[in-house]
């Protein structure tokens, strides 16, 4: 997958490309309006990261340009501003989706391996891991052909646990990424470990590994290795 | 009561006293003419009566209506003339009136006569009525003059005052139309205008400083704690970790969100302080309470929270859609949040008001400053302490009433929609 990074802030965008160059995408990097639009007429991206506020103009005018040029390419929009205009606006003109800052890397991960999916034409509805195989289209999850009865919140945990395999999930990022942003109390880590719990089990009902594994203190990470 | 109004009372009750001040003057004025008339007139009856006393050689008193000639025994010296009042029988009127009267002792022929008489032209009560009368009149001539001319000037000469008036009404800080004042060719109205228009204009511009600031505040802040928490992130993927650096980095990750859902929370009141949501959609609440609700049933669900609803349908509000949402998040969020296991949650809503109750503990802080800014009820470390104050914010922006009372173990909250004038 290759991925257009256009994010003024070259720290953040260091740590993002760092954590995207992980996942094995192929990241690029730019900082300004006027690169974004050089490298979008001359390479073709499948999913652009887009800050809106940038020093010489307006992301959103770089997302007029997408739709008009390469309507395929997925864009999802970063922004620091709050204001809900913003967001309307952005997906209005044809924004995949939106995340406001700050946001967990492990939830964009997951944003853009969504957009991802969801732009590609065919095949791309299936995930494989091991014994596990995701359909995203009916969210029909199969362990060795076995398929499992999740509801659809056990559904987007292990698709987001999948998603961001082999890191350390906190119990926040987990809890923001099922429940949205009003979900902020300490109660909310308790459904958490509920969820998480009751897939395990499913998995490991329908004879898959346990993959789950709890960082003491700190939430959860997708083993493979185990 | 209107300036106008006010002034013409005020000028009408200044002529009243002028215009009683003014009679006695007239009527002094008049009756001071009318007795030297009187006077002049009696002087010359009594040249005729010494010309009678020459002709008929007079020697003794003469009597007659009101006239009397006393002949004197010895020849005294003469007197100047003496004018006096007296009070006398009126013949024809059959009441005493007062009359003016003329003493004097005249040498005729040797001989001295002591004469006094007196008359009346005009009655002094006549005098006063005179005046009285026509000063009624004109009086009342003067308050429906002044009445109607002070309406019609009212309207020509405070039209620039009551234009100027009605623009600081429609005046609205978010708008970004600049103030337009026409000209008038009364000096006051134009020094205020003037004065309006500078004064709007230096309100516009801190409004859009502030606001500025705020969203530069909110926004700027944002990124830094977004590398931060990326950092942390990248961190605890790190070899080697002991599970006390992990929670360490995790602890650090929950204040950056808690900073940056403070700093976005913080803004949004001064967003709604700055009235930038004036937009007033018709919102359909029961549709978007039941849809709030649905979202929110999951979490009531992990908490084994017993839910009982009775919602009116079909109940329209004038709100900003936004702000509809985030009030309805936040109530049921509040009662969600300080509720028990296995707690109970009522949400009523009639096209009058939408109270939410939720049993709970009660309140360790005074339930009157519930509503203030980072006040909370217990001090959980995860709510912020804003959700009400929010609540607050945007009822008071739209006109609403919020009541908060502690009940039998449980909490009420009442939004009252009912529009009072702002």
């Amino acid at each position: 997958m290759k991925v257009l990074l256009v994010e003024d802030n070259i720290d953040l965008a260091q740590n993002i490309k760092g954590y995207l160059d992980k996942e094995g995408y192929v990241v690029e990097s730019v900082g300004t309006y006027e690169t974004a639009i050089k490298k979008l007429a001359g390479f073709d991206y499948d999913v652009v990261l887009l800050d809106i506020m940038l020093p010489d103009g307006n992301g959103l005018e770089i997302l007029q340009y997408l739709k008009r040029h390469t309507p395929d390419t997925g864009v999802l929009i970063s922004s620091a501003k709050n204001a809900l205009d913003d967001r309307i606006q952005g997906l209005e003109l044809g924004a995949d989706d939106y995340l406001s800052k700050p946001f967990h890397l492990s939830e964009l991960n997951a944003r853009i391996k969504a957009i991802y999916r969801r732009r590609q034409l065919s095949g791309a509805n299936e995930m494989t891991l091991n014994e596990i195989s995701i359909n995203t289209d009916t969210l029909d999850v199969r362990v060795n052909d076995n398929l499992l009865d999740l509801t659809r919140k056990e559904y987007e945990l292990l698709l987001f646990f999948i998603v961001n395999k082999n890191r350390v999930l906190t119990k926040q990022s987990i809890a923001e990424h099922l429940w949205g942003d009003y979900m902020d109390s300490m109660d909310s880590f308790d459904f958490v470990y509920q969820h998480i719990k009751n897939l395990r089990k499913k998995i490991t009902a329908a004879g898959g590994r346990d993959y789950i594994q709890t960082m003491y203190g700190s939430g959860y990470k997708f083993n493979t290795n185990t | 009561m209107k300036l106008i109004l006010k002034i013409t009372i005020l000028y009408l009750f200044i002529s009243l006293l002028v215009f009683a001040l003014g009679g006695i003057i007239t009527f002094e004025v008049i009756k001071r003419e009318v007795d030297l008339e009187q006077q002049r007139f009696l002087k010359e009856r009594l040249n005729s009566a010494i010309r009678m006393i020459e002709r008929r050689n007079l020697d003794k008193p003469f009597k007659r209506d009101k006239i009397s000639i006393l002949p004197l025994a010895v020849l005294e010296e003469e007197t100047e003339i003496i004018y006096s009042d007296t009070i006398v029988m009126h013949s024809t009127l059959q009441r005493m009136e007062p009359h003016v009267k003329l003493d004097v002792i005249k040498n005729v022929k040797g001989r001295s006569y002591k004469i006094s008489m007196f008359d009346l032209i005009v009655e002094e009560d006549d005098i006063a009525e005179g005046v009285q009368e026509s000063l009624i009149k004109m009086y009342i001539l003067l308050t429906v003059v002044v009445l109607i001319l002070s309406g019609v000037a009212s309207f020509f000469l405070l039209k620039p005052f009551n234009h100027t008036l009605q623009i600081i009404k429609n005046f609205r800080l978010s708008n970004n139309e600049d103030v337009k004042f026409s000209k008038s060719s009364t000096s006051e109205f134009n020094k205020l205008n003037i004065f309006l228009g500078e004064m709007t204009l230096k309100m516009r511009r801190d409004y859009l400083a502030m606001k500025e600031f705020t969203e530069n505040a909110s926004h700027e802040m944002q990124t830094p704690l977004t590398i931060a928490s990326g950092k942390l992130e990248m961190l605890l993927n790190a070899d080697n970790l002991t599970d006390e650096q992990m929670s360490m980095i995790v602890s650090a990750q929950d204040s950056i969100r808690r900073l940056s859902k403070m700093n976005k929370s913080l803004s949004l009141l001064t967003k709604i302080e700055n009235k930038e949501f004036e937009s007033k959609d018709e919102v359909n609440l029961s549709a978007k309470l039941e849809q709030q609700i649905f979202d929110f049933e999951e979490l009531i669900n992990l908490k084994s929270i017993k839910l009982h609803k009775d919602i009116t349908g079909n109940v329209k509000l004038k709100i900003d859609d936004v702000l509809c949402n985030i009030l309805l998040t936040n109530l049921l969020q509040n009662a969600v949040r300080h509720n028990f296991e296995e707690g109970e949650i009522y949400v009523n809503l009639t096209t009058d008001e939408l109270s939410i109750t939720n049993t709970g503990n009660p309140l360790l802080t005074d339930p009157d400053v519930l509503f203030d800014r980072f006040k909370k009820g217990n001090q959980s470390a995860e709510s912020i302490g804003l959700g009400l104050a929010i609540v607050k914010k945007i009822c008071d922006a739209n006109g609403f009433e919020v009541d908060y009372i502690y009940a039998n173990g449980k909490h009420k909250l009442t939004v009252s929609f009912q529009h009072k004038p702002q």
